[in-house]
Order: C-alpha cells, then structure tokens, then sequence
C-alpha cells in the first residue's frame, strides 16, 4: 500500500534542480516573467500620470490629481509591489542556489549570479523610489515571513553592492537580446549614483558607456522612423539600445503598453487600445515644443469626449500585433540617448558649469530629434554661451521630458530634482499633496509582516 | 393502485389450488399477494385460462364464490375474508367474539384489539386467538407495530379470524446507506432520502437540479442558468475554506469525481443525502461534505415492464431588467455630460426621435426549446433481472447558440448463478456536448451578459449593409471595452463534448445463509474535449482557436464481507469489513493558435494558425487505499447502536500525515416500542436518534505539498526562451483536515404515520482546517497552506410529512426547513483573510472577509451615509480619522441565510393530480457587483435600469437612490450593493390527468399520464437584478435563469 500512496508527479522538483548550466539558465530567465507581461506598461502607466504631461483616463485620473492613491490605483500600485518581489525571490534562488550546482562551472555561476543581481537591483531601485524604505529580501532571509523595513539608504547600499558585483562578472556582449551587459550594468549604476547625487561616479559610468563606442543614436528622418526605427515592432535592436525587456508576437508575450496608450481610429495598434494616458494640447511643454521637433508628431488630436484639444500618443505603433498582448514592441529601459543626457547633468553638476562634452551630449539628442545626424553639428545646435548652469540643467530636464515621454521616466526624475511642485504647477497647474509622493506599502504586506508596525512603516498619509 | 389493477395478466391453470393461482400471478405480475394459510380451502381446485386480462377481472374470476375479497396496498394483493354485513343493522345485542388473527406466516401474537369507541380492549394469546365482547355493527381495530391497522366490522357470526399484513410502508422503505442498506425504521443516522418520483417531477438536466428543495439540510442551487448542470450543493453548510464543499457523489456504490452528470433522472430509483458522522463516516476521508447515493433502477421479476416518458419545455428569461428606453437614454448621458462640464451628447431634436429604441435584452435571450425522452425497459425471472434504459435530452439555452445535450445508455443486471454465487453489473454511458454562450462576468460590456444589459437603446447590432455595428466607437463617450452582443453570439464558440462511462461489476459469494462476500471492481472514464474558436469577424479579431482534450480515469476494486443474524429472535446483528482502492488519473493536451485566413479552419486545422500557441499537457494521479468497518447491533426492536471506523491512506498528503483514522457511533432509540407508549393512541412513531463521528476531506490536489516549479515562457531577442520558478504558494507538509460532527434527532409519526416529522439538531466542528496562510508579498510567495483554522456549522433542520386528506381526494404536504449557522472559529494567528475581490474598473476591492466570531460569507465594505453638497456619496468615516481609507471598512452583510425551505404539495383527485414545489431561502444578502457598472460607472455610454434615470441626486432631489450622474462619483464597495437575497419560488407547478386507457379498449397499455407545468413561474423577492437564486453571494453577470413552460406525457407497458 505505502508505494500506491507516493506520488510521482511528471514534473521537476525545486531540490533536484539548480545543477546544470541550463537549469540555472531557464531559473535566471524566470526573473523576467514577473515584470515583463502587464506588469511594466502599466507601472510605466501609472507613474506618467503623475508626470507633468500625460493625464490619466477612467480609474488612472486620480493619479493626475496628486492627492494620493484611491483605491483602485492602490490596488494598482500593490500589484507592482507583488510583481518586483516575486522577481526578486526568483534571483534570489539563482543567487542562492547556483552556487550549490553540482555540475555547473564557476564561469556560468558567476555570469548568472551577476544577471540575478543586476535585475534584483534594477527591481529594488524601483521599489526604493516609490515607495522610500522597504524590506530587504535577499538569499539569506527570503523565507522569513516578518521582515522589518530597511532605511532608504541601506536599500541603495544593497543595490550599488549587487550592481558593482554584476559590472564585474557580467560580459560585455550578450548573445540573446535582452540580458544586461556590463554596459546595462554601469548605466544602471550611473542612474543610481545621480538619484544619489553621486554625481563623479555618475559621469564615470555614463563616460565608461560613452568611451567604448558600441552605442550611438539612431538615426531620424520622420515621425515613421521613430516608430519603426526606435520604438518598431520589428526591429530586434538598435545602436542605442542598452538595456530593454524583449516582446515578440507570440501569444501573451506582446508589450502591452500598445493596449494602454493607442486610440481605435488611428490602426496604429491592430488591437484597439484603451487610450488610458492621454495627453492635452494645452499642456504648456507641449504648446512650447518646437513643431519641428519630430518627437511632437507623435501625438494625434483625437477627440474621445475629453474635448478636440486631447492628445493620443502614437509612439508605440503595431499594426501587425497578434492580441491585446501580442505587439512586437520591445520596451525600452535604457537608450543612449538617457546616457549621454545622465552625462551631461552629471558633468554639469561637478563642474558647476556648462562644459563643451556636456553640450554635446545634450545636443546629439537634440539634432536627432530634429531629423539631423546626432553626430554632426547644426544650426538648432543649442548654444553653450546661451546657458548657466542652472539654466542647462533645466533645459536638460526638459529634454528629458520630450525624450523619454511615456517611458516611465518623468515623474522619478521630478522627484530627484526636486521639481515636483514646480513643474506639476507649470504643466497642469495642478498641487501635489504630500502624500502623492511616495505609495502606500500594500496590504498583502502590512497585514502579513509582523515585522512592520502599520502606525510607523506605512508611508504619511495612508 | 388503479393502474396496478389494470396491468394485463396471461397465464393458464387447470386444477390447482388458490395458493398456486396466486404464485403464478406473482410470477406473471410482481405482486405478492398476502393471505392467511387458514382463509384458502386447500382441498378445492380451480381452473382457468386468462389472455391479456386485467388483474382485477382476473381477481374476480379467482374468487368467485368464495368468502373472501381482496384489497389492494402499496401494490400488494391483500386477501381477506369477506364479512357479509348484516342485513338488519339495528341488532345491538353484545355477544362473544373469537377468531385468530395471522399474516402470511401464520398466528401472531400481542395483537391489540379495541373496538373503536370504547374501552373494551384485548390482545391475542400465544396462538393468535382472541375473545371480545361486541355487537354486530360494531367496529373492531387490530393494530400491532409493523403491521397495518385493520378494522373490521362485527358481524352475526362469533368467529372473525383476520388477517394482518406488514405495514408495507416500513417494508418497503429499504434505505441505501453505505455499503449496504437498512429499513429505514433501523436507521441511526441522518439519512434523506428523495424517491423516484420527486426527482422526476419536472424536466431537469441533472439529479442535483431535482433534489433542490427536497430534503432539509440541504442547499442546492443553480449556479448559472446556461444550459446544463452547474450545480452547487451545500450539506449542512460548508466545512472548508480552500477545498470544495460538495459532497462526495457514490452512483450505484461507486464513489465518483464530481458531479453525476452522466445518469438520466428516469433511470435513477433513489437518491440518498447522508448527512450525519455515523452515515457518512464510512466514507472516511470524502465524508466531510456529506455523500450523495443515487441508486439507478433495477429489474423485477415478473413481467416485463416498459415505460416511456417524454416532455417538451420551452423557456424564456425569467426576468427583465427595466432598463431606459432610447430617449430616456440620451437624456441620461446630456446630464452626465452637463454635470462633467462636457457638451450634450444629444440636441433635443436628436432625443426627440429617438423613442423606445432598441431592446437588447430582447435581442440577446430568446425562447429556447428543452425536450426530454427516455425508454425503460426492465424485468426478468428468478434467476436474472434486468433494467435498461435509453434517454436523450436535449435543451438549448436562452441565448442563441448555446446547448446541452446529452444521450445515456443505463443498464443493470443481476444474476443469481448458482446457491452460492450472484454477479451484478451496472453500468452508464453518456454523450454529453454543449455549446456554451457564457462569456460572464466583465464590466462595461467587455462580455455577453455585461454587453446584453450595457448596450446602448440608440443603437442596433448592424450596421445599413449588415455588418456588425461597433458600439464602442459610435460615439466618442462609449466605454472602450463595450462589445456589441452579437459578436459573441455569431462568432465566438466554445463546445464541449465528452463521453461518460462508469461501470460496476461485481460478484457476491454466499459463504453462509448470514454472511457473503462482494468482490467489486469498477472503472469510471471520462474523455472530453473543448473547441474553442473566435473567428475573424469578431470585433478585431484574426481568429483564434484551441483545443483542449482531457482524460480522467478512475479505478475502483471494493471487497466487502457482510454478515447478517438475529439471535435469540431480539438481537439483531448487522455488520460490514472491508478493504478497497482507488485512484484516480488525469491527463490533458492542449494546442492553439492565433491568425487564420480563413474561417473555415475552425478548429479543424491548428496548423493553419499564423501564431501557434504553445501547447501543453498535464498529468495527475492520486490513489485511496482504505480498510473499513461497520456493526449495527439492534435490541428488541428498540435500542440500535451503529458504530464504525474507516482507515484512509491518500497519497496526497505529506510522508507521515498519509493514514487518518475515521470512527463514528451512534444510537437510537424506537421509544414506541417501549410498553408504556403503545397506548397513546395517536402517536404511531417515536424514534430518539443521537450520533457522533469524524469525517475527512481530501481538500487539496495531488502534490500540492510537493517543491515542484513551473514551466514557462519568456523572450530574447524575438524568440522563447524557457523559465522554471515556483509559483506563488509556498509549499508546506499537510494532513487531513477533519471534521467532528455531533447530532441528535428525533422522528415522529402521528395517527397511524398520516403526520410525521423528522428533526435534527446538529454540531459540526472541522478543524486541521486547510487554511490559505497569506505571506508578506515581499516573499514573493503570497500564501501558504496550512491545518489551522477551525469552523463551526450548527444547525437545526426539520421535515414534515402529511396525508391531509385521503380518500376520493387525496392531498399530501411535505415540506421541510433548515437552519444552518456558520462560524470561523481560529485563522492562523487570528488574522483576517480578504477574499472575493471583484474588478469592476469603478470598484477593485475585497467584498469579503474571513475573520474569527463571524460566518463564512461575511461581506465587508464601507457603509454610505448620504451625498454631500454637490451629490457625491459620502462614506462614514468610522474610524474618525478624517479620510476614508481601507479602516473604514465594516461588516455590510451576511451571505448565509437565516434559513431555507422547500414546500411540496400534491393534491389528486380521481385521475387528476395537481402538483405545486415552492423553494425559498430567507435572510441571505448578495452582493450586486452586477450593478456596479449598470447603476453607478457613468459616462461610458452604458445602459441603466430607469431607476437611475429618475432617482438621482440633484439640487431638487437630494434624498436619491443614486448619486449626481457624474463620471467623478467616487464608487466603493459598499452597503449599496448590499441586497437582501430572499426568495421564494414557485418551482414547479404541475397538472397531470391519467387518462383512462380501458375505456379505449387499450389493453396492450398500462397507463398513460399527460401533464402540464411551468417552472420558476413565480418568485417572490426583493432582489432587483436577474436572480437571486442563481446568483447567491456574488451577483457579477451571470448567465441568467430562464422559466418555463413543459408539456409532457408518461406511459407505461
């Protein structure tokens, strides 16, 4: 009888696992899932409606008017919360568990360990911005249920550790797409280093991606190469990119950001769209965008009952997607562009000045978005003798703005700089309550982790 | 009885005596005719040769001249001697009376003999006889437990020999209980048992359907209205949390997976509800939820008997929304557009022409036919018998397109093969497919049920040219996900077809005339297979199809000894052991693909597809290997004790949590077989029963405790690339979970068992509770299982039996209600677990709670209190810290009713027979999330009841059922939504005539009954969306119930 009553499942087993240089592959590999599928558009969603440009539609409105999360956008944002931390407990296995392999060599241990940690601080990044201190799950506590909330500064020491573990181990080239190089490594650090006001070790970083002359901008003549050349489904990279999650038309492996941004009437996105972040043609960044900056194409007036002054975005375009969650579109995380403007600011910042390499970087940016070669000279060249350093340092923020618009990027980057109030005031007039800046720890967490004490580890004004 | 007298008899004597007449009439019909030895002269002969003769013209002819008469009961022949009346009925003189009083086993003794109206009493002696003094005129009672009340009236002569027969009502009323059967006066535990008759009361796709109502402690209810069995069933309340809480379902003995949809209600003779530990403990680890034993028919020997029976239903939506009509419609949005500061939508000259509009709840539900036709054949001699029988039933849905369909072959032999040895076999197949058009739940129109009352009254499903229109884009403020309806309707479909088979055989060896052996074995298969396909011309769609096919197999092999005494004539000794196995196997294989040229692949041809999908299979297997014992020990007729054990090994718990232990006991007390209530006239049952036991539930899957990690898929570059990780729930070691249950009941019969009642009070506590443990997300695991929490159901439950009248007008009442209160008694660590989250996009939150001190079903959300100035709702802030937050959420509601109940009455008269089932629930809440996008989600162009329309906030109408028409209202789960889900419902209502076929000359036909009925023609509720039937607990757009109207016939042959 007791051999009728075991069970033998046609299914690998967690403890006969992690020994070969393929098994600890396909484990890496499952770091991605969590964040790939949903999870990054909508959070790349979310946080550019409390940008100052883009307006939230349906239950994203409330995020645009800065008085704190409702339910349903707290709901939202706990979902992130979940989703980062099932990726870090998937590294944290690698991590754990790698070094453990019985037939594994030191080489692939330590490329895959460096992967692990490179995403688990790319997740812990996340997590410390939005939500300031957190619990700092790493191999050794991950199945302790109560776990008390590291300080905002120990969470970026953890992450600079694992980052300068993955400069050093990770290679320089990867041969499948969408694995972090050192390159990937050492931008990701330098954003760290200027969230931190690190700015020498910044620059070093952006300088180190600069100097090797892989990356370059692509190259731009119209409104249709930013969307096929850059941002295309079909595309499998570009010169620019360092550092982005991969989407395929294959069944639920589509980026889902198409879903999110397009209209119906434009058949930019063969799957509708929900248009859930919008834009309005009255927003002063865009009324002060040169109309010769291509960028600004990439916005349709389309009136859906907001009024005939909203705009629709149409950067993200696949006609040819699969589903709802079948567009081609990989997801940018980090492009050159975001290094030479990291430079840029960075050196500033030293210099306290404005230098000719920080003029340049910001131009190349610039020219592209023109339609010029980034490389070479022009006359909408901005001008160092027009700029002080503060002044650059703006004229760089604003860059960013029409750079980087719905890549998750601006409203972190209002919170680094310090112009939250300033520029929500100047685009949507609007005042941000303190409790907006940082997001409610969620429930699934509060409630569980006997660790934390709701009266003291819940962030103000939840 | 009329149509017994009726059946034809053919069979031929010459010189034989009364009693041979009667044996071969037995042969030849089935029925036993019961006679005292002493009332038949043995020495006379008779001969006769009858053809195709009705039994009662056959009677007549046998007892012809002869002092005797017949009477007829419970189909049984009762022959009695004749009393000639007296010719002058006004003598009065009392004289001595004697006689013997007998059965059909010769004289009895402690007969009670009154004579009605007096004192005078007597009972008979050791021989039978008797000696009263009486007049002629006057009437004599004979009464003695177990037999039937006789009452004779005196006459001239001093002798009145009777003859008494067993009360056929407790001979025949054999209940299945686990393996094996009892009388249902030996009963220790909690048994309904729900006959042939009820279950066959009106035309049901499933037995579960049919039991709804019947019997008390029992909830049973639809849980969708798409054609179909989809069925939930509650057994005195539910136990588990994260398990199922249906019952465990044993067809003809064999214990199988889920619900028993495969048999056909014609074929089935009787189901039995085990409720109590002591009936339910012998299935050990599947106990838990109580056990379901539907016995199929078996054969008689005799003649063959044939009986037909078909009906034809058709059905409609049994309730309309009243939602706004067109005008009503674009008046409601120019509001919502003036409140949001947008431009009307509509000039007046546009709302002016507008008028009713379209109605797409008339467009989407329609009329739908149901028929239902099935064959049985059954009969055999001494050696074998036999019962097979064939039925299709058919039934589409009330949205077009959608069915169930089922054809089953039943058949059941046994077979006597010699002294020593029997063998049974019974078996089912089944063809069961159905389309299905249940594209449920969603909001804002994103499915068939939210689109079907969403969808805008201005605007129709096709366009001039006939295509479909695009609602979401006909004008700019419609919500993105509407879909018009017929998108589903046309062109999505999802069938499954699946083929049934449960067979049992077994052989039985007669070791001693006490003690047998039954060695089983049995295979239940199911094979299915799902076709899903959405083609091209589904909005923005490049045709998606996939197949999924899924094969079960369980295996079973029971070998049971059973020995049977009684000792010393007062000890009665029944007992079962035995030892069996089983297990069960599932596989699966599914395939995709997305992008088609044509159509015409449908999902015929998955490599046509642009996109294949990836495709996937599946295994499980799990195995029951149990030893089981059971002793029922009767005293005298008075005093019963039950006690057994059942051992259950699973392999799908841990190492060393494998084995659990599952004993019962119980005993009951025939208090009216106690001397000193045998006087009390009126009483004529009074049993005292009280059990206790420990049941289990196999609550998890198979390797649930095992580390096992999860294929997936992610991407590089443009291609897959594999992952494996755990999933979400961290796995622990897990035993059983057990449930202890404490009962006590009570059955009473009043004037000669015309009223009786049943009642029950029980208590169950499971414990070891398989409780989902939430994790700190920042585990990356988000729960656990572990056995710890405990929950209490206790509960009171009550049936009542009555023969208001009888006679030429014949009314019978059973009823019953129950009781069920539920309790969480301990979560781990007290905590409180959120549950029942509903997305409705306007309201993403938990509806309910699990916490310790209150019920299972608890709702839980914030409590309005008001609008504010400008026609926002307000919220009460109950934990007074100035803003709303999650803290402010209370107990809103409570899903449990105070109490359900099932009424039944069925009045006849002559050949007519008037039939009316009422079921109902009482004091249950259901939360509407239903009528979260259709009442509250404005400005996305949906539909709204008119109530909406013309109860809302404005500044001359700030005491509003809803708030200002605004998209800014802030809506959250609260006591709005909260709605009192009372019921009763007229279930059935039915009219039958039996028509009378001898008058026809239609000697080749036994009987032939038409009727008429309607189901769910009436209900009576508060509740304002579909149903409050179907919809218990969470009303999230559900396929809605539909009632109907049936006509139907059944004859027999």
């Amino acid at each position: 009888c007791q051999k009728e009553l075991e069970e033998n499942p046609q299914a690998v087993n967690a403890e006969d696992f992690y020994n070969t240089a393929e098994e600890v592959e396909t484990a890496v590999n499952a770091i991605y899932t969590p964040l790939r599928i949903t999870m990054f558009p909508n959070y790349i969603a979310t946080l550019e409606c409390q940008s100052d440009w883009l307006y939230g539609r349906g239950s994203w409105d409330p995020l645009s008017q800065y008085q704190g999360l409702n339910d349903a956008n707290v709901t939202r944002v706990s979902g992130f919360w979940d989703v980062f931390y099932r990726s870090i407990r998937n590294a944290n296995l690698v991590i754990q568990k790698a070094p453990l392999g019985t037939s594994i060599s030191v080489e692939d241990v330590n490329r895959f360990v460096a992967e692990a940690k490179f995403l688990r601080a790319f997740c812990y990044f996340q997590l410390v911005r939005n939500w300031g201190g957190v619990p700092l799950r790493n191999e050794n506590n991950m199945l302790e249920p109560n776990l008390p909330k590291s300080s905002v500064e120990d969470v970026y020491q953890f992450i600079l550790a694992d980052l300068l573990e993955a400069e050093s181990n990770l290679p320089t080239t990867q041969a499948d797409g969408g694995r972090p190089t050192v390159w990937a490594a050492k931008t990701l650090l330098g954003d760290v280093y200027l969230q931190l006001g690190q700015y020498e070790q910044a620059e070093a970083k952006a300088s180190e991606v600069m100097a090797t002359g892989n990356f370059s901008l692509v190259k731009i003549a119209n409104k249709e190469d930013f969307q096929q050349q850059l941002y295309g489904p079909d595309i499998q990279t570009t010169s620019e990119e360092i550092f982005s999650f991969k989407y395929a038309r294959l069944p639920d492996q589509g980026n889902y950001i198409l879903w999110i941004s397009n209209h119906p009437s434009t058949k930019l996105f063969s799957f509708d769209g929900a248009y859930a972040v919008h834009g309005y043609a009255t927003n002063p960044n865009y009324i002060n965008q040169d109309e010769a900056d291509i960028r600004k194409q990439l916005w349709d007036k389309i009136d859906f009952g907001l009024g005939p002054n909203t705009l629709v975005s149409s950067k993200y375009v696949d006609q040819k997607a699969i589903s709802q969650t079948g567009a081609g579109n990989d997801q940018p995380i980090y492009r050159y562009a975001e290094v030479l403007l990291l430079y840029a600011e960075a050196n500033c910042r030293i210099q306290h000045a404005v230098t000719t390499e920080a003029m340049e970087a910001l131009n190349q940016v610039h020219r592209r978005a023109y339609g010029l070669d980034p490389k070479i000279p022009s006359d909408i060249d901005l001008k160092l003798a027009d700029y002080t350093a503060e002044t650059f340092i703006d004229r760089i923020i604003q860059e960013r703005g029409y750079e980087f618009v719905y890549e998750g990027k601006r409203w972190l980057e209002l919170k680094r700089t310090g112009k939250v109030d300033e520029l929500i005031s100047y685009g949507k007039g609007k005042t941000v309550a303190e409790k907006h800046l940082l997001w409610p720890i969620p429930v699934s967490e509060m409630n569980y982790n006997k660790a934390l004490d709701p009266k003291v580890d819940q962030n103000p004004g939840y | 009885g009329q149509e017994t007298m009726r059946q034809a008899v053919t069979m031929k004597g010459t010189n034989i005596t009364l009693a041979d007449a009667f044996s071969l009439l037995k042969k030849q019909t089935g029925l036993t005719v019961f006679y005292g030895n002493q009332l038949l002269n043995d020495q006379e002969r008779i001969s006769f040769d009858f053809h195709n003769q009705q039994l009662q013209e056959v009677l007549a002819v046998l007892l012809k001249d002869k002092p005797l008469k017949y009477e007829l009961r419970r189909n049984q022949v009762i022959v009695l001697s004749k009393i000639t009346v007296p010719a002058n009925p006004l003598i009065s003189q009392q004289q001595s009376i004697s006689g013997q009083v007998s059965d059909k086993n010769g004289p009895i003794t402690g007969v009670s003999i009154r004579v009605k109206g007096t004192n005078r009493g007597t009972a008979t002696d050791a021989n039978g006889r008797y000696t009263i003094q009486a007049a002629t005129g006057e009437i004599l009672v004979f009464s003695l437990l177990g037999y039937t009340v006789q009452e004779q009236t005196v006459g001239t002569g001093p002798t009145l020999n009777v003859v008494l027969t067993e009360n056929i009502q407790e001979i025949d009323e054999v209940v299945v209980i686990g393996y094996g059967t009892v009388r249902k006066s030996d009963l220790t535990g909690s048994v309904a048992q729900v006959k042939a008759k009820e279950i066959n009361a009106f035309p049901n796709a499933n037995v579960l359907q049919s039991l709804s109502g019947r019997a008390p402690g029992v909830q049973i209810r639809q849980a969708s209205g798409a054609p179909g069995p989809s069925m939930s069933v509650r057994i005195r309340g539910g136990n588990s949390i994260q398990g199922s809480n249906e019952p465990l379902y044993v067809i003809d003995g064999f214990p199988i997976q889920g619900s028993p949809t495969q048999v056909n209600n014609s074929e089935i003779e009787s189901v039995e509800i085990l409720k109590d530990a002591s009936a339910t403990a012998i299935y050990g680890s599947r106990g838990a939820n109580g056990v379901v034993l539907i016995t199929t028919k078996s054969g008689k020997a005799g003649k063959t008997k044939v009986d037909f029976e078909t009906s034809f239903s058709t059905q409609r939506l049994v309730r309309k929304l009243d939602l706004m009509n067109a005008r009503e419609y674009a008046l409601f949005y120019n509001e919502q557009a003036k409140n949001d500061g947008v431009n009307p939508y509509f000039t007046d000259e546009q709302i002016n022409t507008f008028g009713e509009g379209f109605d797409w709840q008339d467009f989407v539900f329609k009329t739908a036919p149901l028929s239902n036709t099935a064959l049985n054949i059954s009969g055999g001699n001494e050696k074998t018998v036999f019962s097979f029988g064939g039925s299709i039933f058919s039934q589409d849905g009330i949205i077009e397109g959608s069915d169930y369909k089922r054809y089953s072959v039943q058949t059941r032999i046994n077979h006597k093969i010699s002294d020593k040895f029997r063998a049974e076999l019974s078996g089912t197949l089944s063809k069961l497919g159905t389309y299905r058009k249940d594209s449920e739940g969603g909001n804002r129109g994103n499915s068939l049920m939210s689109a079907a009352i969403s969808s805008p009254p201005i605007l129709t499903p096709y366009n001039d040219d006939g295509t479909y229109r695009v609602l979401h884009t006909s004008y700019p403020f419609m919500a993105t996900d509407l879909r018009n309806p017929i998108n589903y309707i046309n062109e999505q479909s999802n069938v499954t077809k699946a083929n049934v088979a449960l067979l049992n055989a077994s052989i039985i060896y007669d070791i001693t005339p006490d003690l047998f052996l039954k060695v089983a074995g049995g295979i239940e298969n199911r094979d299915d297979r799902q076709d899903e396909y959405t083609t091209t011309k589904f909005y923005n769609s490049i045709g998606s199809a996939s197949i999924k096919t899924t094969q079960f197999t369980s295996l079973l092999n029971e070998n049971t000894l059973n020995y049977s005494k009684t000792f010393h004539e007062v000890h009665q000794l029944n007992a079962v052991l035995g030892f069996t196995y089983q297990d069960f196997k599932t596989t699966f294989v599914s395939a995709s693909g997305t992008g088609f040229l044509s159509d015409d692949f449908y999902t015929g041809n998955l490599s046509a597809a642009d996109v294949p999908g990836i495709p996937s299979s599946g295994y499980a297997k799990s195995a029951l290997v149990s030893f089981l014992g059971r002793v029922n020990y009767t005293y005298n007729d008075k005093y019963l004790f039950t006690a057994s054990l059942r051992r259950d090994g699973s392999s799908r718990y841990s190492d060393g949590d494998k084995w659990g232990y599952f004993p019962s006991a119980a005993f009951a007390w025939r208090a009216f077989n106690e001397p000193f209530l045998k006087d009390i006239s009126f009483m004529s049952d009074l049993k005292l029963r009280t059990s206790w036991g420990l049941t289990g539930s196999q609550a998890i899957d198979p390797y649930t405790t095992l580390n096992l990690l999860e294929p997936g898929k992610t991407i590089f570059n443009d291609d897959y690339a594999g992952t494996f990780s755990p999933s979400t729930e961290l796995p622990a070691p897990l035993k059983w979970e057990t449930t202890e249950q404490f009962d006590v009941g009570l059955d009473v019969g009043f004037l000669n068992n015309r009223l009786s009642f049943s009642a029950d009070y029980y208590v169950k506590n499971t414990r070891d509770l398989l409780s989902r443990v939430l994790l700190p997300s920042s585990m990356g695991y988000t729960s656990t299982t572990q056995n710890i929490g405990k929950i209490q159901n206790r509960g009171f439950e009550l049936g009542l039996d009555a023969k208001v009248l009888n006679g030429p007008f014949n009314w019978d009442i059973n009823t019953n209600i129950s009781f069920n209160r539920n309790k969480v008694v301990k979560l781990s660590e007290g905590d409180d677990l959120l549950r029942d989250n509903i997305n409705m996009l306007v309201v993403n939150d938990a509806t309910g709670i699990l916490r310790e001190g209150r019920p299972v079903g608890q709702f839980w959300g914030y409590v309005e209190d008001g609008y504010d100035d400008t026609g926002n709702i307000r919220y009460k802030d109950l934990n007074g810290d100035g803003t709303i937050s999650a803290a402010d959420k209370t107990y809103i509601g409570n899903a449990n009713p105070k109490f359900i109940f099932g009424f039944n009455s069925i009045m006849q008269y002559k050949d007519f027979e008037l039939n009316l089932f009422f079921q109902g629930s009482y004091g249950n809440d259901i939360f509407n999330a239903s009528s979260i996008s259709n009442t509250m989600d404005y400005g996305f162009g949906l539909n709204m009841p008119k109530e909406v329309l013309n109860d809302h906030w404005s500044p001359e109408n700030t005491d509003a059922k809803y708030p200002k028409i605004s998209k800014s209202v802030s809506v959250r789960a609260s006591d709005r939504f909260v709605e009192d889900g009372s019921y009763i419902r007229l279930k059935n209502i039915m009219l039958s005539y039996r028509l009378p076929i001898q008058r026809f000359g239609l000697s080749w036909l036994q009987n032939l009954q038409v009727y008429v009925s309607g189901q769910n023609l009436w209900t009576g509720t508060k509740y304002s969306w579909w149903d409050p039937e179907t919809n218990f607990q969470l009303d999230q757009n559900s396929y809605p119930l539909a009632k109907s109207f049936t006509f139907g016939l059944r004859a027999g042959f």
